[in-house]
């Protein structure tokens, strides 16, 4: 893999150079209490020294909303009007390896059959720049899904590290899309020494130290194959309200709607962002609903995670950013409901 | 792999009404044809496809193409009023402009049951994704062995396709038996009364040489499926057709996700064993 060392103030000048030559430029920015991608019109507005933004970055190759087609009517007849499906140049900064392993989980379900070109144009226009974790927490399980906080092949174009000087970050180029970006800007990337591969080593084993929450999930698609009815469910999920919030804050959750803004004139229709934890995901217009109760509800975004998805498309719809545990606002932890589940699996029960 | 280029896939293309059959007080069938007429002359579908069918301004909704593929002129779906979009529907005309997304889904495979008896068993508004295989085998007729429909709705006002009943009452190689649910039934009625599984228990077909195509309401469904048991029946050739809540109708919303599938893609045709195999969902 290609390494580089790029300093503090030439990862600044790269946030610049991107902005001058008309991309997208995106970074965690402070807002308010919490860290969120936006896009940043200077490298001041960028904080890499950060824990995880609020919401994944997800949002920069499948928007919460976005328009996927408006027609206009007249009194026997009905015009549609394409959408454009060219987007522009994206560089996503400061997404922790959890975040970019959240794409490539989900190409293949976008790809399948069907290619959703809202998401493949926009991947083929974006590149993401993942940094080594500095933070964790209890709801951080990355490692048990196969990830790691230091990991620079996750999906990420451009994998950073901060060395022990606290001013120049250790370049990894897993992909060519990465190459390019630092090809593009050959000044701001000097050469890694072997010294400097070794401080990164180091620091990459204290990244891992970090993730104290550990899982082990070898059997859990296997009780979930087995246990589609378990006490377990209800007693666990009692609590959740439906809110769907730790679907709009992950980045694998993918299923979403179909709504119609219209007037007699003409409309447009949105593709938004769904969550099979909320009521109506699943309700007939007859008002039969298959998943009636809260507790079907959830075990469905269980079972999807953690069998459906890997049976159907061989991965693990999820990253461990734990991000739907910590803003649960009834405290439901996917890592605890993963732990009785793996103790159960254990006992044989 | 993908076949659709750049396309956008969830664009719809517009389709225009030809005709409206008022099938009972709150049933509707729709004949429709593309409005560019090269559409028309490129659509194929297989048996048992369904489409993604816009109201402009109402939304989408997913109904099967329930006539047979070897009807070229137009296309049919048919609906009952019960959501948004379906009043929204009952109120279109002839000459209105939808739009149409399909054919999606996999189908029944007709080819397989070549040389077979088919029998076909459906309960009120499930006669529409029967019937495009009932026609299918109606066209190719001597493909097919013998031919038997039982169909029964609440009452004699809600069975549907009252005119293609007359037709394949009138044939001699159809065996077609109607039923009403007991009350459902008006002096003149001269089908039989009981709900479906009983008239099934008493037609008591054989299960030699012969495929089922089993559509209707989920308890019609599980007691027919009691009474073919008890008749020998595989259910490895009891094919249905599921009706999931669906959005996009290409494998990519996870609204019709049940355990490994995602019925419009990997169905909605199923047999009746794949079906004991998924989560035992209230589907």
């Amino acid at each position: 893999m290609e390494t580089k060392i790029i300093n503090k103030q030439d990862l600044a000048k790269l946030i610049d150079g991107l902005i001058s030559a008309g991309a997208r430029t995106v970074a965690p920015v402070k807002v308010g209490q919490m860290h969120l991608f936006q896009e940043v019109r200077s490298p001041a507005e960028a904080v890499f020294d950060y824990f995880l933004a609020r919401r994944s970055p997800k949002e920069f190759l499948f928007p919460q909303t976005e328009p996927i087609f408006s027609y206009t009517r007249q009194k026997d007849s009905v015009k549609i009007h394409p959408v454009d499906m060219a987007f522009p140049r994206t560089v996503v900064f400061g997404l922790r390896p959890c975040d970019a392993a959240g794409p490539g989980i989900l190409d293949a379900l976008f790809a399948w059959d069907y290619e959703d070109k809202f998401w493949f144009n926009r991947r083929e226009q974006t590149a993401f720049v993942s940094m080594t974790c500095a933070q964790a927490d209890h709801a951080c399980f990355c490692s048990s899904v196969g990830l790691s906080p230091d990991a620079a092949d996750t999906g990420a174009d451009l994998h950073l590290t901060l060395l022990d000087d606290g001013q120049r970050y250790f370049v990894e180029a897993p992909t060519g899309k990465g190459k390019k970006l630092v090809s593009e800007f050959p000044s701001l990337f000097k050469p890694a020494t072997d010294s400097d591969a070794a401080a990164r080593g180091s620091a990459g084993e204290k990244a891992k130290g970090l993730i104290t929450r550990k899982l082990d999930l070898s059997n859990v698609k296997q009780w979930l194959g087995s246990h589609f009815t378990d006490e377990l469910w209800e007693r666990l999920s009692a609590k959740c309200i439906g809110c769907g919030a730790c679907a709009f804050e992950c980045p694998t959750c993918h299923c979403f709607d179909f709504q119609d803004e219209a007037t007699p004139e003409g409309g447009v229709r949105c593709k938004n962002w769904d969550s099979c934890c909320i009521d109506n995901f699943t309700l007939h217009a007859s008002g039969h609903n298959p998943r009636n109760i809260q507790h079907k509800r959830y075990r469905q975004r269980i079972m999807h995670k953690f069998k459906y998805y890997i049976d159907k498309f061989g991965k693990t719809l999820c990253t461990g950013c734990g991000r739907c545990s910590r803003q649960c606002p009834v405290t439901l932890d996917i890592a605890e409901v993963l732990e009785n589940i793996a103790a159960k699996a254990a006992s044989g029960s | 792999m993908n076949s659709n280029g750049n396309q956008n896939i969830y664009q719809p293309k517009l389709i225009r009404v030809i005709d409206k059959i008022q099938e009972t007080p709150d049933v509707f069938t729709f004949k429709w044809r593309f409005v560019d007429e090269k559409e028309n002359e490129a659509f194929d579908f297989k048996v048992g496809q369904f489409g993604e069918f816009t109201v402009f301004g109402e939304g989408e909704s997913t109904f099967d193409i329930c006539n047979s593929p070897t009807q070229k002129e137009y296309n049919e779906f048919c609906c009952r009023v019960v959501g948004k979009v379906t009043k929204a529907l009952s109120k279109v005309e002839p000459g209105e402009t939808l739009g149409f997304r399909g054919p999606y889904g996999g189908s029944f495979p007709v080819d397989k049951y070549k040389g077979s008896n088919m029998l076909f068993i459906s309960g009120g508004i499930a006669l529409p994704p029967v019937r495009c295989v009932i026609d299918y085998c109606l066209a190719k007729r001597s493909d097919y062995a013998g031919l038997t429909i039982l169909y029964g709705a609440r009452t004699v006002d809600d069975l549907v396709y009252k005119y293609m009943l007359k037709d394949w009452g009138s044939r001699p190689d159809v065996k077609l038996v109607t039923t009403v649910d007991p009350g459902g039934e008006t002096p003149d009625w001269k089908g039989e009364v009981g709900f479906v599984p009983a008239i099934l228990e008493k037609m008591n077909p054989s299960r030699e040489n012969t495929y089922v195509v089993l559509i209707g309401p989920p308890i019609m469904i599980k007691i027919s499926m009691q009474v073919l048991g008890k008749l020998g029946f595989d259910p490895g050739r009891i094919y249905t057709s599921l009706e999931n809540k669906m959005k996009c109708g290409v494998g990519k919303c996870g609204r019709c996700n049940v355990g490994n599938v995602y019925v419009c893609k990997d169905g909605p045709v199923f047999t009746y064993s794949e079906i004991l195999a998924l989560p035992q969902e209230d589907i």
